[in-house]
């Protein structure tokens, strides 16, 4: 099994894809021949390369209490510092160039808060403290507790932050998907605080440092939203071979803002438009829903990786859209965890 | 090597670790070894304790996460020769083989009954779903929960 907060620790090194996943291996492209702890000099060998990936460069830890110094600290020296939520990430697998943590955890912006535009949680909110907040098991349905109890094991959910799930966005993300549906936005601080759509954060993270992550928004919703959460993995809280999830205003049967998409495909999850707009405004029949099911296979961006084949993507995708519609048309969340 | 203040098992204790060094390291270099040593990458669940109340993998938490913070090994868990009524139940309905996986489950149901006192079973899977033992299965880890939970709800300790 494979499971740090929101799945796991892949790398990319010039040269070619060398990946690292540590526990079992899952999300990596090459077979693990072994991971051990020892002591905090972790190593892993991978068909024959043997290399040091634990924490034994860390030097220091900073503990800004602003997002300015933060900001300031981690670009002053892009290559040897990195930010610390929860950390699990970090613990897994810290580049050896890396000799400077950056601890956010102390900007003060932990937990949610209700205001009158939806509510505003801290980027260094646990998962777990986020699906238990009495203001979350009703939001959208509980479509949000729902699918956040998808994210690898409470033990993990205990530690990992919102806001480093978000900032990692391991491309099987459960938060990032669950995020997009909802129509959330994140907060950045890049020398200046803005708010962005989730899906225009992970279009415009091309620049050399990716933004501080702050903190979460999500837009109200109205009582008739419901939302439903899928994720095909090979054991209770493995990181997925596919996930896909639905949400929208379903009043009288007729579905309105219907958002589907589709992640760990295995790229970070995405919106799947086409079958938005078939659904929208329309009833969920059966047909509908077969007709929907269909259409998201269809456009579903799925490739091979070693984990599942294009075509097993597709068969998941057409399976999970099915199961989410037809929980939206009963009524919405309980999933299958 | 720096100095970290952490309360342990309800004692307040000053420990050296790296900056690098896990939660899972330093309880272990200071002898709380109930907390085991499993995967080091927070597929076992061996190394479960609680911080501030909640149950993680101890090798995924830096140590310096863990400053001024509160800290139960399953060492802390019994009052005196007393133990507690989960690691009773757990005698009582032989939830336990090689017993590796044990503290970790303990603690990790420790952390489900402090907030749910009542669970159902999916709830109690749901909480020990990060605890993996080897040996059992985990029909008789659940059935010890269930009586904890009942003792406990009943004052009892039997």
């Amino acid at each position: 099994m494979g499971r740090s907060a929101d799945g796991q620790v892949t790398r990319r090194r010039s040269g070619g894809p060398v990946g690292l996943s540590l526990g079992c291996g899952l999300g990596s492209p090459g077979p693990l021949v072994s991971a051990r702890g020892d002591g905090n000099n972790r190593r892993v060998e991978r068909e024959g390369d043997v290399e040091d990936v634990g924490l034994q460069h860390i030097q220091s830890i900073a503990r800004p209490t602003t997002a300015d110094e933060a900001w300031r600290l981690r670009t002053a020296d892009p290559e040897s510092t990195r930010f610390l939520g929860g950390g699990i990430d970090l613990v897994l697998y810290t580049p050896e160039t890396v000799t400077t943590l950056i601890d956010v955890s102390r900007l003060g912006r932990a937990g949610v808060a209700s205001g009158r535009n939806g509510f505003a949680i801290g980027a260094g909110t646990t998962l777990s403290a986020i699906l238990e907040a009495p203001e979350i098991a009703s939001y959208a349905g509980g479509f949000l507790a729902d699918a956040l109890r998808h994210v690898a094991s409470p033990l993990q959910r205990n530690v990992a932050t919102i806001g480093g799930a978000v900032a990692r966005a391991h491309p099987w993300s459960d938060v990032v998907l669950a995020l997009l549906v909802l129509d959330a936005n994140v907060e950045i601080f890049d020398g200046a605080a803005r708010s962005v759509a989730v899906a225009d954060f992970y279009a415009s993270r091309s620049q050399n440092v990716a933004p501080l992550v702050t903190g979460i928004r999500l837009p109200l919703r109205t009582p008739s939203t419901r939302g439903a959460f899928e994720k095909f993995g090979r054991t209770g809280f493995d990181v997925g071979l596919l996930n896909c999830a639905c949400v929208a205003e379903v009043a009288k049967g007729i579905c309105r803002g219907v958002r589907v998409a589709a992640g760990g495909t295995p790229s970070l999850a995405r919106r799947l438009p086409e079958v938005e707009e078939v659904l929208e405004g329309k009833r969920l029949s059966s047909e509908a829903i077969a007709n929907a099911a269909t259409l998201a296979a269809r456009g579903v961006d799925a490739r091979d990786d070693r984990r599942a084949s294009e075509s097993y993507r597709r068969t998941l995708t057409e399976v999970g859209v099915r199961r989410c519609l037809e929980r939206l048309a009963d009524g919405g969340a309980e999933g299958t965890r | 090597m720096t100095s970290l203040e952490l309360t342990i098992n309800g004692e307040r204790r000053v420990v050296h670790a790296a900056p690098g060094d896990t939660l899972l390291e330093v309880l272990r270099r200071e002898g709380y070894v109930g907390v085991k040593k499993g995967c080091g990458s927070g597929d076992c669940g061996a190394c479960t304790v609680l911080l501030d109340g909640r149950a993680v993998n101890a090798c995924l938490v830096l140590a310096a996460k863990a400053e001024k913070r509160t800290i139960l090994t399953i060492e802390g868990l019994a009052d005196g020769g007393a133990l507690h009524p989960i690691q009773e139940a757990f005698l009582d309905e032989g939830a336990v083989q090689c017993g590796y996986c044990t503290p970790g489950m303990v603690l990790s149901a420790y952390d489900l009954l402090s907030r749910n006192s009542a669970p159902s079973e999916g709830e109690i899977r749901e909480a020990i779903s990060g605890n993996l033992c080897r040996c059992t299965g985990y029909v008789k880890q659940v059935r010890a929960i269930h009586a904890a939970a009942e003792r406990m709800r009943s004052g009892r300790n039997e």
